[in-house]
């Protein structure tokens, strides 16, 4: 891999990167139209493509923050069509590294040391990229080890880069700004809580604690005199990334286990310790040479509280969904429904919500879901398309806990489709409340 | 018996107490117990004992990465990362002396009087590195500009210095980062760029001006 000769300095020069894809997005729209006038046929899916690639290109030399917000745009394929998901999936694996130098200061900043002290063995060549951070081997003492490395200044940049993405944001999900503006927070909120690199050891040591008894799940060993507020020491899990994984040809039996790991992990989480690993990202799974499921990252945690947790996985319940009074107040709880509706508004969000509810719980209505099925991803992006024309849901509703909760289960659900497993799904089921 | 450690050591200590220099050797020497003569023996001045001490603090960063293992694996720029990020790591520990010497320097163009014998030390350093990239092919050799890189290396380091001084943030990790965007963009000059093809082109055309177009 390259590594990076500059990463624009200033918010001046990042502002500047933007303004630059703005003008090439500007010129694909003038091609794809000129195009278009010799020939009518074309799909606006070129034009996707290569406004992707420059999104992209842009973003991943922003690096950081941004980089992070490409990786959650590319969670939600439901709102973005295919181009833009197979570009910004790249950023789920690749970003160039940094200097060894900086390396180097890093660690004697926080051990006095240089690694090569500390370690056996310290490849001074990044491994991978960590979206805010990067990757490098070790060796201690005979173990393997993955030591992953903050850039300096992530913190700071994390809310002028999130100022930077907005415009597209409203763009892609087309919503106005101050609408805008609780979620971005909520965005905010959670990025700076990742580059808190002493939280995510104490997140993952509580949570692997906790997961401990799930079957078919290794976690990695964390080293926490070796980790300081910008590094990370874990022990090193071998295995491959689920698009090499795939391209293995594994059998069924073994993506369902494997699958059937990610179901337990996620919903053992959501229904038991109500805090959940909410970065469902393919570069965050390993799955080891012994056919298990290895999870790599704990940066994002998201917590959910009982005003948000009971009212929203109820109504993944038909016992409630069927009794329409309950239901709305659910719904009114959550903000879907808010006060100042009338009548007609009230019965048209519940109807809408109430059908994108029975989609989104469909896997948890039965005990077994086939995600190999593609009916029910066309149904759920049929209902996105449907609803993204409506006028009625330009306006954003619901509270801000949506988006990572929706982020966790959308994304668990895509990956799950990709590896075609089929799960039970019963195994942990929400708990419920029938009334509000 | 005063050595020159002591004398350092007691002149910085003197410095940052009272936050102003000695009122004179005389006064200064016999406040240590010392005859002023011994100064002498090793400083002909109060700045030249500041100069020492910058001085000192050049040759340790240098005689220290070149000391690392990883010296001989980095790339040039690398190792003018790593110059920069060790000073600075070292300076952390001196923050109130730089602090008090750089408030004293004399505005201007000139290299401020404690820092000549420190130049000297880095030109020596840069213009060796610089000698290694020009052979390497990874810094671009341009008639005339060739001797002024090291130049810029030394503007970087007092460009630096005084972000350094006034940086407030955690563990000073802007410095870091102006460290590493800073000297890559340096570097990224020192390589062959498009205007070095543009400049080519230039002269190529210049050269060939005589040629006359058939239409």
């Amino acid at each position: 891999m390259k590594e990076q000769n500059s990463i624009p300095a200033s918010k001046v020069a990042r502002s500047a990167k933007f303004v630059g894809t703005g003008f090439k997005i500007g010129g694909n729209y003038i091609k794809h139209y000129s195009k278009k006038i010799f020939n009518p046929e074309l799909t606006r899916d070129e034009l996707n493509e290569d406004n992707a690639t420059d999104i992209y290109d842009s973003l991943s030399q922003l690096k950081g923050s941004a980089l992070k917000v490409a990786q959650m745009l590319s969670m939600d394929k439901n709102i973005l069509p295919k181009a833009y998901v197979d570009k910004f999936s790249l950023s789920q694996y690749n970003a160039p590294p940094l200097s060894g130098p900086l390396i180097m200061q890093t660690f004697k900043k926080h051990f006095g040391k240089t690694p090569d002290k500390i370690f056996d063995k310290f490849d001074l060549r990044s491994n991978h990229a960590a979206s805010i951070g990067q990757v490098h081997r070790a060796e201690l003492n005979g173990e393997k080890l993955a030591v992953k490395i903050q850039y300096p200044g992530v913190g700071n940049s994390i809310s002028s880069d999130l100022k930077l993405v907005k415009p597209f944001a409203f763009r892609l999900l087309g919503m106005s700004e101050k609408e805008l503006d609780i979620y971005m927070k909520e965005v905010e909120e959670r990025l700076v809580e990742e580059t808190d690199y002493e939280l995510e050891v104490r997140n993952s040591l509580k949570i692997s604690k906790a997961c401990a008894d799930l079957p078919n799940i290794v976690f990695p060993t964390y080293y926490k005199e070796l980790s300081g507020p910008r590094i990370i020491t874990m022990s090193w899990i071998e295995g491959m990334h689920l698009k090499e994984f795939l391209q293995t040809n594994p059998s069924q039996e073994l993506k369902n286990k494997i699958g059937q790991a990610l179901w337990d992990f996620y919903n053992f989480q959501q229904h038991e310790l109500r805090a959940v690993h909410a970065d469902p990202h393919p570069g965050n799974f390993l799955i080891t040479p012994d056919g298990n499921l290895g999870i790599i990252d704990f940066g994002c945690i998201k917590e959910l509280p009982d005003d948000f947790y009971y009212p929203f996985f109820s109504t993944t319940s038909t016992d409630l969904l069927n009794n329409k009074e309950e239901t709305i107040k659910a719904f009114r709880a959550l903000e879907m429904i808010l006060p100042k509706d009338n009548e007609k508004q009230i019965e048209f969000y519940y109807e809408n919500y109430k059908e994108m509810i029975a989609l989104f719980a469909e896997p948890y209505m039965s005990g077994e879901f086939d995600f190999s099925q593609t009916g029910f991803f066309d149904a759920l992006y049929g209902f996105g398309e449907k609803i993204a024309k409506m006028p009625e849901f330009k306006q954003a509703r619901g509270v801000k806990h949506f988006i990572y909760v929706n982020r966790t289960n959308f994304g668990l659900y895509n990956i799950l489709s990709e590896l075609g497993a089929k799960v039970k799904t019963d195994t942990y089921k929400p708990h419920l409340k029938l009334a509000f | 018996m005063a050595t020159k450690q002591k004398i350092q050591n007691a002149y910085i200590d003197h410095i940052l107490t009272e936050g102003k220099k000695p009122a004179s050797i005389f006064s200064f020497a016999k406040k240590n117990k010392f005859a002023e003569e011994e100064f002498y023996k090793y400083f002909g001045s109060f700045d030249a004992i500041e100069g020492g001490v910058w001085a000192d603090f050049f040759s340790t960063t240098i005689k220290e990465i070149q000391e690392q293992e990883v010296w001989l694996t980095y790339a040039v720029r690398e190792k003018a990362l790593s110059f920069y990020y060790s000073f600075f790591e070292l300076l952390k520990k001196h923050r109130s002396f730089v602090d008090y010497s750089m408030s004293h320097f004399k505005k201007g163009l000139h290299t401020p009087i404690p820092l000549k014998e420190s130049k000297e030390i880095f030109e020596q350093f840069s213009i060796a590195l610089i000698q290694e990239g020009l052979e390497s092919g990874e810094i671009n050799d341009r008639k005339f500009i060739s001797d002024r890189y090291k130049d810029a290396l030394w503007i970087q380091v007092a460009f630096l210095l005084n972000f350094w001084i006034k940086d407030y943030s955690k563990d000073f990790e802007k410095t870091d980062e102006a460290i590493e965007k800073g000297v890559n963009v340096t570097f990224d000059l020192f390589q062959r760029t498009p205007i070095d093809n543009l400049f080519d082109y230039g002269k190529f055309l210049a050269q060939n001006a005589g040629f006359k177009m058939p239409f």
